[in-house]
């Protein structure tokens, strides 16, 4: 019966420890709203959105409200889940939404060889201001628009490229 | 005096605010990261779902695999969550018949990276993968799990029943 009389005395700091802990949880609970709905701070890098974007990588502050309204334009620099691979997130453009027609080089390098393309219904076309290096829709087609998670406001890091994008 | 009255339901304001808060904070990660409530209405998973309406429980925990019954958005419409079962999964040869009440022409694809195909339980009357094509993983939302409405038919949403 002893080890109760221990436990009796451990309540009061075991209540302390639970308020403690749901204050940090609560607190918590309010960045991942922030973070996932309103507006989040993403690091980007990478050759594809030269030289909109450095190579070597940038933060960048977006927000995940616009694209719940239906608010992204064309010309609008939004993060995009990968549709080849579901757990990596990319930056790209948006070229063409539902029903514009595009033309396209199939390989840039080569310069000929256009293909022309009308975006389905429901669909966006992403591409990276890069064409050289771009994986995009050029590469895997139209995107659903669903697959679009937020729209890039500005550059936060480097401290010397701070401002909007454009 | 006045000015106490509105400090105090100033301060009521804020408590029920924060409360208010809070519960929704909750509700919000269970429905984000564990499970969320699903209305499947339609003939498309007949026998399995009901044509006039289902409430059904839907998790987001695992990952889906071949046979799950998933909720995605679709990508024809962002707007629409319809409900369909995985039958094929990245690297699978799928084979189905493209106009099934005209003819028996089949085409075989093989389902690219990153993506499943989706078909309805009831071929005959089905928008899915045959019609939109393969569905990237980033738009499914959920596996269904359970049926919680009719209650009559309340259980385990599971494996195609062979009629």
């Amino acid at each position: 019966m002893r080890w109760l009389r221990y436990l009796n005395q451990w309540r009061g700091t075991a209540k302390e420890a639970l308020e403690q802990v749901s204050i940090v949880a609560k607190f918590l609970c309010l960045i991942h709203v922030t973070d996932r709905y309103i507006i989040s701070s993403t690091h980007v890098q990478g050759p594809s959105m030269l030289p909109t974007l450095n190579l070597t990588g940038d933060v960048i502050l977006a927000e995940h409200l616009s694209h719940r309204f239906g608010k992204i334009g064309l010309g609008d620099i939004v993060l995009v889940r990968s549709p080849t691979d579901p757990t990596r997130m990319v930056t790209k453009r948006i070229l063409g939404l539902e029903g514009h027609r595009l033309s396209f080089s199939a390989d840039p390098l080569v310069g000929d060889g256009s293909v022309s393309v009308v975006v389905p219904k429901g669909h966006v076309w992403i591409q990276g201001d890069n064409l050289y290096a771009s994986t995009d829709s050029r590469n895997f087609g139209p995107v659903p628009y669903s697959l679009i998670e937020g729209k890039a406001l500005l550059r936060v890091w480097p401290p010397r490229f701070f401002g909007s994008l454009r | 005096m006045a000015s106490s009255f509105w400090n105090i339901a100033y301060q009521q304001a804020m408590r029920s605010g924060v409360f208010v808060a809070k519960v929704y904070s909750f509700l919000h990660v269970t429905t984000n990261y564990l499970a969320f409530p699903a209305y499947a209405f339609g003939p498309s998973m007949i026998p399995t779902l009901h044509p006039s309406g289902n409430v059904v429980l839907a998790e987001r925990i695992s990952k889906p695999s071949r046979g799950d019954v998933v909720v995605f958005q679709s990508p024809e419409d962002p707007n629409k969550l319809p409900t369909k079962r995985v039958v094929g999964l990245e690297g699978d040869s799928v084979s189905f018949v493209v106009g099934p009440g005209k003819n028996d022409e089949s085409r075989t694809i093989v389902v690219p990276k990153g993506h499943v195909w989706v078909e309805g339980d009831y071929i005959q009357n089905s928008r899915d993968s045959r019609i939109f094509g393969p569905v990237p993983y980033g738009l499914i939302q959920g596996r269904v799990l359970w049926r919680v409405w009719p209650f009559q038919d309340f259980g385990p949403i599971g494996p195609p029943t062979t009629t």
